[in-house]
């Protein structure tokens, strides 16, 4: 997003301070979503069936609009995932989505939220959201702001129904949903 | 026990309790340290492992940067109080949570530091990289402090405190236990040796108790009471015989005669070695055997049978007598087993055990002593060496005994000289006191002797009246004389005057008669009777003596006789003739009385001068001269008295048996004589006077001069004249020149004019053997006409007459 030049003092000096007072420059909203996805394929287990090849790339998916911009492929830049390098995928919108680990469907594609949901169920895919309405109550993980905070969501019946295995370390600090269904 | 020293049983009990104790310090130090090293290492385990899991559990709180999550992760510390703090720094480096919430995030270190767990101070410290799939997301730093381990080692100290506690309580009640089992029998040996020496009971033994070392021991003590018991018993042994010896040679050292020592000897022999017979026997080395001198009491049954009574002789052959008279001491210790003759009759009265001691002084032996018992082998050389040395004290002290009894017979001698000395020299002093008084009496009395003869021969005018009363002057004087003769002639042995043949008989009536006033009448006058008994002999034999000086004993004796019959009783006078076995013949006169007799004192001195019972009625010269008249007689006197029991005098008269002529006694009638020419000489102009008168009387004629010069100045003169005398007579005792020299000067001028010496000194002079070769004759003062006329027969008649 872009700033307007005349706040870039503002900027500058609110910069300074957090400088001075975090000593690194505050992560933008983004920059703390691709590190989670990232951190996911660290606390969620595959099936052995979810790689084509023990060769095969851990893949992360990006359907619609990139929110992170290069952030992504920043942190994943030489990083593997059990033996799985990773891989950044991006999908527009109506492509097929092909086989991925990680699938993150951003605010932007609300609309279209419940379907990609819809195509990708039964695979073995975590599929992750930052829209926190209605349409994304079947995706696996929903990522939402709270209080400057970004909190997950967890849907255990829609990770099972994708078979996947999602740590209890993770399940801790969540939002559990899905639960009951099942 | 002394003070300073610990009893057997706190020992035991300290050793056991000391090494009950640090065996059990050092275990529980050992398992102290290995505790110490076991916690610090399961802390860290337990640090490791609590770190860990928190930190996989803070894995997602920091991966998704949730803090929240993460301090109720690190709240899960709270289960573990010692957990002190924790802290969960980011990827940075940067704190991200702490635990407690309450601690200041300044308690915590800037940056966590290294992984790894170490301990710092008094703190554990774990660092933990905190990674989820190998990827590192942050860094766990927990700190611990070490109180746990402090608490737990604090724990186990006090445990092990409890357990060495009990421990050494329950190793002091089984040391207790245990070691009464070893004390127990020492104290008891202790208890035994304790017992021993304070009762001296070596009988006593201790018992074992199964132990090997103290059985040892008890055995070793025991053999030591043993041992102690035998010395013990050989050492009372000892010391009895030698009580024994002690009390013998005690007992013989205060007797002095051989037979009393040896009766001692053998009786203590006989009780307490004890012997079953006992001999002393006697060496006669004239004829070659040994006599038995003594034999003990209990021994006497036996001697008779063993022909060893006192007295028997046993011939010394050369069996063990030979050898015991040669010095050595013979042992047989089985009689039956010897061959010889004096060893045979022992083993024959079953006398089997014979010990032959000699007696020896100075290697010489005299003696032997013989001990005997029954049973075979009955003495021990213990006992041999007690009779040799008995032997030795027996033979030094019968030789002792034997000098005691030559020595006591000398004293007797020497004593029995000494008195007769002392009365010698007694009677020898009294006789010169005597001499000297006589000589003047009879000066005196000489006179008036001569003209009462003078008048009795010359005068026929005189009535008879008169002349009986010069008769009883002449006796008179005559009698005064010869008193004055005895007193002073107490000591001389031997009376050279006459001795006439004695009418013992008559003289006794005689006496009896003059003293009839002091045995009869002055006692009756008093109330007091003393009845007469004579009992004469009727012959006696013939005895030669002085009739005057017999009576006058008599007298004496009678006198003595009534004297000591204060409260009256008899008077007996007995004469008899005895005859000794030697066939010595005697006349014996005995004067007795039943009085108060005499203590042995007052026996023996009674003869003794001056020595009288009567006080200031005696004079101490009765007996004195009765025994000076007896002495005289070669006759003795002998006294038999005892006090209360009375006294005999009795006089003891040689039987006169050389019938001689009577040669030394003067004629009693004298024939009338041719008139000689005589010189008197003596200082006395009394006693000249007298001799004048008597010898002119005679027919004679006199010249006297009054000293000695004056009567060899006149004999001198008359040499070679008709006055030339025929005879000389003076006196000895004059001024400046005596009679010795008168005599001397005389007989120079007429060697063969008779002298004749007038002298108070009378018989004394004749005793001395010094009358000068120039004296003729000598006559004692007061001269009696008989003697006079005698002598001048004698001598005119052998020379020259007119």
């Amino acid at each position: 997003m872009p700033f307007p030049l005349r706040r870039l003092p503002c900027f500058l000096v609110l910069a300074l301070c957090c400088a001075i007072a975090w000593s690194a420059p505050p992560a933008t909203e983004y920059q703390v979503k691709a590190a989670y996805l990232f951190n996911f394929g660290q606390f969620v287990e595959w099936p052995a069936g979810a790689y084509g090849s023990t060769t095969a790339p851990f893949v992360i998916g990006i359907v619609g609009d990139d929110p992170f911009g290069s952030m992504l492929d920043d942190i994943v830049r030489g990083e593997s995932i059990g033996g799985h390098p990773l891989t950044i995928q991006r999908f527009e919108a109506g492509d097929e989505i092909t086989a991925c680990n990680i699938l993150f469907i951003g605010r932007g594609e609300a609309s279209r939220l419940e379907r990609i949901l819809q195509a990708v169920r039964g695979r073995n895919i975590l599929t992750v959201t930052d829209s926190t309405g209605e349409e994304g109550r079947e995706a696996i993980i929903v990522l939402r702001t709270e209080s400057n905070r970004i909190r997950m969501r967890i849907n255990i019946a829609a990770a099972r129904a994708n078979n996947l295995v999602i740590s209890s370390k993770l399940l801790r600090p969540a939002e559990i949903v899905g639960e009951t269904g099942t | 026990m002394s003070a300073g020293s610990t009893p057997l049983r706190s020992r035991l009990s300290a050793i056991t309790l000391i090494t009950t104790g640090v065996a059990m310090l050092v275990t529980t130090v050992l398992f102290l340290a290995g505790e110490v090293v076991a916690v610090r290492r399961s802390s860290l385990q337990e640090l490791r492992i609590l770190s860990e899991v928190v930190a996989s559990n803070s894995t997602a709180a920091l991966a998704f940067d949730n803090p929240e999550d993460a301090r109720a992760v690190l709240k899960a510390f709270k289960a573990d109080p010692h957990i002190v703090a924790a802290g969960l720094y980011d990827e940075q480096g940067r704190l991200f949570v702490h635990y407690p919430d309450n601690a200041s995030a300044g308690s915590m270190p800037a940056a966590p530091g290294p992984a790894g767990y170490r301990f710092d101070g008094s703190s554990l410290i774990g660092i933990t990289i905190v990674s989820e799939v190998q990827r590192p997301l942050g860094t766990l730093y927990v700190r611990s402090d070490m109180s746990a381990i402090y608490d737990r080692l604090v724990f186990y100290a006090l445990v092990a405190a409890a357990v060495i506690a009990l421990a050494m309580l329950a190793a002091w009640f089984i040391a207790r236990r245990m070691q009464r089992q070893l004390s127990a029998p020492i104290l008891e040996l202790a208890a035994t040796a304790r017992e021993v020496s304070d009762r001296h009971d070596y009988r006593v033994r201790a018992t074992p108790v199964g132990i090997n070392e103290l059985d040892d021991l008890t055995h070793a003590f025991n053999h030591m009471l043993g041992e102690t018991e035998q010395n013990e018993r050989r050492m009372s042994a000892q010391m009895s015989r030698l009580a024994l010896l002690q009390q013998i040679t005690h007992s013989i050292g205060s007797r002095h005669d051989l037979n009393s020592i040896f009766q001692v000897v053998l009786r203590s022999l006989e009780e307490h070695l004890p012997i079953d017979f006992g001999c002393v026997c006697l060496h006669d080395a004239a004829n070659s055997t040994v006599t038995v001198e003594s034999v003990g009491t209990a021994s006497a049954a036996l001697c008779e049978s063993l022909g060893l009574a006192i007295g028997a002789s046993v011939p010394i052959g050369h069996n063990g007598l030979y050898r015991a008279m040669n010095g050595t001491l013979i042992s047989e210790l089985d009689t039956g087993l010897v061959d010889a003759p004096f060893t045979r009759r022992f083993a024959k009265a079953g006398l089997y055990s014979l010990v032959i001691s000699p007696l020896a002084v100075e290697s010489s032996v005299f003696g032997v002593l013989i001990a005997v018992r029954r049973a075979k082998q009955a003495f021990s050389s213990a006992d041999c060496e007690f009779l040799k040395q008995l032997s030795e004290h027996v033979a030094l002290a019968s030789h002792q005994a034997q000098l005691y009894g030559a020595l006591q017979r000398t004293y007797d001698d020497l004593r029995q000289s000494q008195q007769t000395v002392m009365q010698t020299e007694r009677l020898r002093a009294l006789g010169e006191m005597a001499s000297g008084i006589a000589h003047d009496i009879n000066n005196s009395i000489s006179p008036v002797g001569l003209y009462a003869e003078l008048l009795m021969s010359n005068e026929p005018q005189i009535s008879e009246a008169g002349r009986s009363r010069l008769a009883t002057i002449r006796r008179a004087i005559e009698d005064v004389a010869g008193t004055i003769e005895r007193m002073r002639e107490f000591y001389r042995p031997r009376e050279a005057r006459a001795f006439t043949t004695l009418d013992i008989h008559a003289a006794i009536e005689q006496v009896l008669q003059l003293t009839e006033p002091r045995w009869r009448a002055l006692p009756q006058e008093r109330g007091i009777v003393i009845e007469l008994r004579k009992d004469l002999a009727k012959a006696l034999p013939a005895v030669m003596g002085d009739e005057v000086e017999l009576r006058d004993a008599l007298t004496n004796l009678v006198f003595n006789a009534v004297d000591a019959m204060p409260e009256g009783g008899v008077l007996t006078v007995r004469t008899r003739a005895f005859e000794d076995e030697t066939g010595v013949r005697t006349a014996q006169i005995e004067v007795a009385d039943s009085g108060i007799g005499m203590d042995e004192e007052t026996r023996r001195r009674c003869i003794e001068p001056f020595f009288t019972t009567k006080g200031q009625r005696g004079t101490g010269l009765g007996l004195a001269s009765v025994y000076g008249m007896l002495q005289r007689h070669d006759a003795r006197l002998e006294v038999d008295s005892a006090p209360g029991k009375g006294t005999t005098m009795r006089m003891v008269f040689p039987a006169f048996v050389d019938a001689t002529e009577n040669s030394g006694s003067y004629r009693t009638s004298q024939a009338p004589m041719r008139p000689l020419r005589i010189l008197v000489i003596d200082d006395d102009p009394i006693l000249i006077r007298s001799m004048r008168d008597v010898l002119e009387a005679d027919g004679h004629l006199l010249e006297t001069s009054l000293g000695g010069q004056a009567g060899i100045d006149a004999f001198a003169s008359s040499r070679g004249t008709e006055r030339e005398f025929a005879l000389v007579i003076t006196d000895l005792g004059m001024p400046r020149v005596d009679g010795r020299k008168v005599a001397a000067a005389i007989k120079m001028m007429s060697p063969s004019t008779p002298i004749i010496l007038l002298t108070g000194w009378g018989q004394r002079l004749l005793d001395e053997k010094d009358i000068p070769a120039n004296i003729d004759r000598v006559l004692s003062k007061p001269p009696r006409l008989a003697q006079l006329r005698a002598a001048l027969a004698d001598l005119a008649g052998s020379t020259w007459s007119i």
